[in-house]
């Protein structure tokens, strides 16, 4: 019989696991009870689901140009404000920017006739008018993030003499150069189907192609990490935000999910300039503001080569790319992003402000 | 495959033909003791029978979908497994080797299972998956409006046609305020 000899250390660390395994649940809260968002805000205008978020100023001097945020359809806005020293928003406020942000909510059966239409001439343009009535402006700059930044990109150029700056992190815009394992499920899938048997496209599915992005580093290595910290508590505060973000995530209502897939991923239309949005021709080239696209080099959600065709599309002659060296969400919610996205983002639309 | 489809044409003629005899032979006694609601459940009884025989082949394809859909995970978990076996021959006992062999297996994992979602052979198979999948939630859907029939509430379609009548008035006003606005 061979002699197996295990190292002390490993005997130990096991143990260890073990312990914080069963002592997990006292030393830690319950994540559905985990609180998102620290920064203060008023909720200055709703229509339907959606709300208008209008964050308290943190300067006494303000940027003269308000920025309007407009979040993605997937998950919920938390993320650009889930903890204080990563805050998006704080940040932003901090910069002395006026801080609005669109809270899409949870659209639920009755919501499964909204499409693009809705989304950008509807909410989206109510969302501008009542922010320039607030602050007495023709025009607002605005960021979307994700599939935020498709229906802000949208909105640019349906409504160019609105929008002062558009700023697109991430968006998703070419969906034929997209090298996600999401556009690879996309390039098949049978929107139709799904949106005239189901409505809303369901939490659930999306949840699925979260876990076939990174199944062994987000689905097992993850979870093993935090038992491993559980005495950290700013990991584990970080770690429970997170989760619990991620775990939220509304349907999407079907019209808009079935012009997605098929309009963006399956016949790529906006890249081509062919989109039509409420019988309106939608041109990139009418984006004639200043554009800043923000691509993150690592997102495996929206492949770099899916956001940054946007750059060289627009007509517009005052015009940045900007490649980071992060992910889909550390380019919005990370130290990274705190020391260097933003400062350089601050400092590009304050010149243009 | 011939003996898999006569068989499933055996199974449905047979429930078919049942299903209308009793129907035909309950008809009689039922229209004499019954009002309605009761009438309504023999009738009821055919389209339900119907919808539960015709989704026999889309149980099939789903079965087989799955099938290959769980094999597709198991070849890449068996490919992946020898790869690090190929690379590391024996786990080590020590904490340092140990942490060393996890980021291979992990490593080795990750890139062999996104190959695999990123395959056209995976999305072809997941989508016909997802899809027989829906089919078989039509039937539900059909025999849930079935019932919801016979209890006089209304019908799916009925509460859809309901939400998109909403949802055109909902725009008609939306564009009537913007215009007024405007104005």
């Amino acid at each position: 019989m061979p002699e197996n000899k295990f190292d002390p250390k490993i005997i130990g660390e096991f143990l260890n696991f073990s312990r914080n395994f069963t002592e997990a649940p006292m030393k830690v809260s319950v994540p559905h009870e985990v609180k998102l968002g620290s920064t203060q805000f008023d909720v200055v205008y709703k229509e339907d689901k959606m709300r208008l978020l209008h964050f308290k100023p943190l300067t006494s001097k303000q940027v003269r140009t308000p920025l309007l945020i407009s979040y993605a359809v997937v998950n919920r806005y938390h993320i650009f404000d889930i903890d204080p020293k990563k805050s998006w928003v704080k940040n932003l406020l901090e910069q002395g920017f006026d801080v609005y942000l669109i809270d899409w909510g949870t659209p639920s059966k009755i919501d499964k006739f909204l499409g693009f239409d809705e989304y950008v001439n509807r909410y989206l343009d109510n969302c501008v008018d009542f922010v320039c009535d607030e602050t007495n402006v023709d025009k607002v700059s605005i960021q979307g993030y994700c599939t935020g930044g498709t229906l802000a990109t949208v909105y640019s150029a349906l409504h160019p003499e609105r929008v002062k700056n558009l700023i697109a992190t991430a968006p998703v815009i070419d969906g034929w150069k997209d090298t996600t394992v999401v556009s690879n499920i996309a390039k098949y899938f049978d929107a139709d189907k799904l949106v005239d048997t189901v409505g809303n496209m369901p939490p659930e599915f999306i949840y699925y192609c979260f876990s076939i992005l990174k199944p062994f580093e987000q689905g097992v290595e993850k979870y093993i990490k935090f038992l491993n910290n559980i005495d950290n508590e700013k990991y584990v505060d970080s770690f429970l935000k997170i989760e619990k973000w991620l775990d939220e995530t509304p349907p999407i209502p079907g019209e808009l999910f079935r012009q997605w897939i098929k309009g963006i991923y399956q016949d790529n239309l906006l890249i081509q300039n062919k989109m039509y949005v409420g019988n309106k021709h939608v041109s990139l080239k009418n984006l004639n503001m200043p554009v800043f696209t923000q691509v993150a080099v690592g997102d495996h959600l929206v492949s770099p080569e899916c956001s940054m065709p946007l750059h060289y599309a627009v007509s517009s002659t005052d015009k940045i790319l900007k490649l980071y060296p992060t992910g889909h969400v550390g380019m919005i919610a990370s130290s990274f992003s705190q020391k260097t996205v933003l400062p350089e983002l601050g400092q590009w639309l304050k010149e243009r402000s | 495959m011939e003996n898999e489809s006569n068989a499933t044409d055996y199974y449905k003629k047979t429930a078919m033909f049942w299903s209308d005899m009793i129907t035909m032979m309950s008809s009689k006694p039922t229209t004499l003791s019954a009002v309605g609601p009761l009438r309504n459940l023999s009738t009821n009884l055919k389209k339900i029978t119907s919808e539960l025989t015709e989704s026999n082949k889309e149980i099939v394809e789903f079965n087989n979908f799955l099938i290959e859909y769980y094999k597709q995970l198991a070849d890449t978990w068996t490919g992946a497994q020898k790869e690090v076996s190929s690379k590391i021959s024996k786990v080590p006992q020590n904490e340092e080797g140990l942490e060393a062999y996890k980021r291979v297996w992990i490593d080795i994992f990750e890139n062999n299972f996104t190959g695999l979602f990123d395959s056209k052979k995976f999305s072809e198979n997941y989508n016909k998956l997802v899809s027989t999948e829906l089919d078989l939630l039509k039937r539900w859907n059909a025999i849930t409006d079935v019932m919801l029939k016979s209890a006089n509430l209304p019908t799916k379609q009925e509460i859809e046609e309901i939400y998109e009548e909403l949802h055109t008035l909902k725009s008609r006003i939306s564009k009537l305020e913007s215009s007024k606005k405007k104005a």
